[in-house]
């Protein structure tokens, strides 16, 4: 990922990366891994575009951001995996490497040379210069003057040294070798588990889904789409029994518990420029997206909450807890308080009308059933729901004036929806 | 490694020194003196808290604290001199130069974003010399820091030459002392993913990697929570998200933000009605304190609602009172590289830590860690750009840090309160062109008044690459091999919070393979 907080990213740049990873979600791995190695935006984020190959004496070297985050983060991760996604150990039980600092500086020549789309490449428009038009939104292109010819060795793949330089064949090496790691599968099947249905999938769960990835049954390695539809199809996303075990499930981010809202209730934007704004401060959501602080993202895959009575002391997995803590959480709520009332953005520009809503909010119950099936999946407890009638059926109803009416209605709506998603049930996906 | 006994015989040899003069019985009467001195200098009560200042991203340190001795320094500009952007400083003495003029050092045009903009780097004189390492060619080692740092080490009042400032050389996670060889054989224990940002963040501030639950600054908060008495929810508090530096055994951190009630509500829960209902906020009460076992994620989730609302009341009524309240907001900061003010939010986060202080009495606190950050030093590339403007950040929010508890409410706080920083590594000591990349040991800022300020601790190492026959005995590659470990670092911090040896051991797992367990930057 990529994120607008550094002023290396543009708007129309960032705009771009995030329709070329939606265009991308089913795409073959191997092929979402070379359209996010070149777009211009990573390009920038990482500071591989116009990096240069090293200089004769070996003094001034690549830079290795890319060709370091591309492996912890996006392919091999830090350690050797067994195909279920544990770490394999050595004789002292230590987790082994998956790469050397040496890997990095092998790898590192390889993202040398890249920069600028540009009809006509000089050295000018290698460095900056004559931008082209839609240069943010174009792949990157090697400009082979600046790309290394020395050998690249990394993670048991040797290059050798050429007298010249071929960047997109080295490219295609390099992403390769990475895409065939074996541990790419469980790498990626664990943490697409995490963002999808719970933070601590069994390695049993993690291994199904790794198999899929390095075959998805026709022999193709790395079907992204075979690979959600294994996610979200295998037993321990379906059954409603281990959905009961209290360590089941994952915390809803800030900003999907936001999108929630907008899809559930149909919001629209009054200007048509969905101006939401920035959430990322902590008295609002304390995330915003294509913002977090950094290429890690806003929360690690192996958080644990320090200090946490339940997730702590049984050491289980909580990514989305890295941004819980006092402040967000009243934020969170005031955010959404605000958002379910008023709208949510500049001049409250993202607002719900609740016509659903409130053609039935004379009935508490059918108006608690509806948010149970709009937010809840169904799963509403029997304590939820007659907290949540006692607060709607405590808003009367008047007999007239219609505007009494009117306003007693969405008040019963707004009361609904923000208990609802104020709620623990609701925070917690499951 | 420095051996604890030298560190003890300078200070020691310092002392004498100074006493000399006083006769036979001079020790025993300075000390007096000294405890004397320290006592005025100190609030009447028992107060002592740390601040960790975290640099996210990995602070480039060889070009915020230098050696300056010909052979450091020509090896220094050689290979930072280099690339489309050169990152090497301008020697000490060099006047900043015009943008648009053309450098005499460098020859270059100069502009807002090339070092010659910024002038030479500061140079600086630590108290004790320091020794001069294995197979460097230097016999008298001289040192400076980054223009930037002028507020803290050359500007008048600057708590540098006032002693409440201290430099800590080439630090890093290690698990037993480490040399190159057996860095570059890995024939010893290292700590894991060296190099990884979120892992290296994790050790240094807990000795684990990321997933780790308990950090040094909480599990010695833990051994004073019970002299905190019934506010011991803000023992531990940052202004900068969660950190597992602050998590003891007991200890949990409270987060605050930087407004002027710096605890916020949830609104709707504390009201008297919702949406015209009294019903409905009474209801929406119960859902969010619910931390009924259907979820461990629910529970955990709610229990924190439940402390911040719970101490919510508490902490913005402490800094209401007029002593916390009446805590000055830093001065005005301006970036040096482009001349714009801004704010410098690591500033105002040393605020609400400063009004903490001064809240503390009222909640009954007598030791407090605190965790601010700043982010942006992962500087591979336009490092010429960032940099100067991040370690100015620095250096205004600890100038500021430093005045502004030298008078709370009248009273001197300075000698309560230790602030240092952390990062997640040193930086290459090669360039990439326009920045660094990723590395090792580096080197560290500690202040306070009950710090021994005017020094440098630990070793600074040999600089330099290997090459034309130049064999460093301190760096693999274009990294630093730490000399000391961050629980060396930590330890000595926890001596004077008030820890015992014992206790260091403990809650300090590699600590037992050092044998020097005090650094001697504490008094």
């Amino acid at each position: 990922m990529i994120s607008l907080t550094t002023d290396v990213v543009d708007v129309r740049g960032a705009a771009s990366y995030y329709d070329m990873l939606t265009a991308s979600a089913f795409v073959n791995y191997r092929t979402l891994l070379e359209r996010v190695t070149l777009h211009p935006m990573m390009g920038r984020y990482l500071t591989y575009l116009a990096n240069q190959k090293e200089d004769a004496a070996g003094t001034r070297t690549p830079d290795e951001n890319y060709a370091r985050e591309v492996l912890q983060l996006m392919s091999t991760g830090l350690v050797e995996l067994n195909p279920d996604g544990t770490p394999k150990l050595d004789i002292n039980n230590r987790p082994l490497p998956a790469y050397t600092p040496a890997d990095i500086s092998g790898l590192a020549k390889v993202f040398t040379g890249l920069s600028w789309y540009n009809a006509t490449p000089t050295n000018t428009t290698f460095f900056g210069g004559n931008r082209a038009a839609d240069a943010s939104v174009r792949p990157m292109i090697f400009y082979n003057q600046h790309h290394s010819i020395s050998q690249k060795a990394f993670l048991g793949t040797t290059i050798p040294a050429t007298a010249t330089a071929n960047g997109a064949a080295d490219l295609a090496i390099a992403l390769d070798t990475l895409f065939n790691h074996p541990n790419v599968g469980p790498f990626m099947a664990r943490q697409m588990i995490q963002r999808l249905v719970t933070s601590n999938p069994s390695p049993a769960y993690v291994q199904r889904v790794a198999e899929v990835f390095n075959n998805n049954g026709s022999g193709v390695r790395g079907d992204m789409a075979a690979v959600v539809t294994a996610i979200l199809t295998d037993t321990e996303a379906r059954s409603a029994t281990l959905a009961d075990d209290p360590g089941y499930g994952k915390l809803r981010e800030p900003v999907l518990r936001m999108t929630h809202w907008m899809r559930a209730f149909g919001a629209t934007s009054t200007t048509g420029l969905w101006r939401v704004q920035s959430t990322s401060g902590n008295t609002s959501l304390g995330q915003s997206p294509m913002a977090s602080p950094s290429v890690f993202n806003f929360f690690r895959p192996g958080y644990v909450p320090p200090g946490t009575t339940e997730l702590g002391s049984r050491m289980r997995n909580a990514p989305e807890f890295q941004i819980v803590d006092e402040v967000t959480t009243a934020g969170y709520v005031n955010t959404m308080n605000l958002a379910i009332t008023s709208g949510l953005g500049t001049g409250n520009d993202v607002r719900s009308a609740y016509a659903a809503e409130l053609a039935i909010a004379g009935n508490a119950d059918q108006l608690v059933d509806r948010m149970n099936r709009l937010l809840l999946s169904g799963q509403m407890s029997p304590t939820l729901r007659s907290r949540v009638l006692s607060a709607v059926n405590s808003i009367v109803i008047p007999a007239s004036p219609q505007s009494a009416i009117d306003q007693a209605r969405l008040n019963r709506v707004r009361t609904a929806i923000l208990l609802v998603m104020a709620s623990p049930e609701y925070l917690v996906q499951r | 490694m420095k051996p604890m006994s030298l560190q003890s015989r300078r200070h020691f040899l310092r002392m004498m020194a100074a006493a000399a003069p006083l006769g036979a019985a001079a020790p025993f009467a300075l000390q007096m003196a000294t405890m004397g001195s320290a006592a005025a200098q100190c609030a009447p009560t028992d107060y002592r808290a740390l601040v960790c200042i975290f640099l996210f991203g990995g602070n480039d340190s060889h070009n915020m604290l230098l050696a300056t001795d010909t052979g450091s320094w020509n090896r220094y500009y050689a290979a930072r001199n280099l690339g489309v952007d050169p990152i090497a400083l301008m020697p000490a003495g060099t006047p900043p130069a015009a943008v648009g003029s053309v450098s005499p050092v460098t020859g270059r045009t100069v502009s807002r974003t090339t070092p010659e903009f910024l002038g030479g780097v500061l140079p600086i004189t630590p108290r004790t010399r320091n020794p001069i390492p294995a197979g460097t060619v230097a016999s008298n080692r001289t040192f400076a820091v980054h223009p930037s740092l002028a507020p803290l080490f050359s500007t008048p009042g600057n708590p540098w030459s006032a002693g409440r400032l201290a430099v800590m050389a080439n630090t890093g996670p290690l698990v037993v002392p480490t040399t190159k060889t057996q860095y570059a054989t890995r024939s010893v224990s290292l700590p894991p993913n060296l190099m990884s940002h979120n892992d290296q963040q994790s050790i240094w501030q807990s000795g684990a990697a990321e997933g780790a639950r308990r950090g040094w600054g909480g599990l010695m908060a833990d051994t004073m929570l019970a002299q905190n008495g019934s506010n011991a929810v803000f023992t531990a508090i940052s202004t900068a998200g969660n950190a597992v530096f602050l998590s003891g055994d007991a200890v949990i951190q409270y987060q605050l933000t930087t407004a002027a009630q710096p605890a916020i509500r949830i609104t709707a829960a504390s009201g008297a009605t919702l949406n015209g209902s009294s019903t409905a906020a009474a209801r929406l009460r119960e859902i969010v304190r619910d931390t009924g076992p259907t979820s461990y994620f629910g529970q955990d989730y709610n229990s924190i609602v439940r402390r911040s609302m719970d101490a919510a009341d508490a902490v913005n009524t402490a800094f209401a009172t007029p002593t916390a309240s009446g805590i000055p907001a830093p001065p005005p900061y301006v970036n040096p590289v482009t001349g714009a003010t801004e704010t410098n939010n690591l500033a105002t986060q040393l605020q609400t830590v400063v009004r903490a202080v001064a809240a503390a009495p009222a909640l009954g606190i007598t030791r407090q860690v605190f965790f601010v950050s700043l982010g942006g030093f992962d500087t591979h590339d336009v490092q010429n750009q960032v940099h100067p403007n991040l370690l100015a950040r620095v250096a205004h929010g600890m100038a500021y840090l430093d005045t502004a508890l030298g008078n709370i409410a009248g009273l001197n706080m300075r000698g309560n309160v230790t602030a240092f920083t952390m990062s997640d590594f040193n930086r290459t000591f090669t360039t990439n062109g326009d920045g660094t990349d990723h590395a090792w040991g580096g080197h560290h800022l500690i202040m306070g008044g009950a710090v021994r300020g005017r020094d440098m601790y630990g070793q600074f190492p040999t600089v330099g690459v290997d090459q034309s026959g130049f064999v460093n005995p301190d760096m693999s590659g274009n990294t630093m091999v730490p000399t000391t470990s961050v629980h060396q670092f930590a330890a000595t911090f926890g001596r004077w919070f008030g820890l015992s040896d014992a206790q260091q051991l403990t809650l300090l797992p590699y600590l037992t393979n050092f044998s020097n367990r005090n650094l001697g930057f504490m008094i």
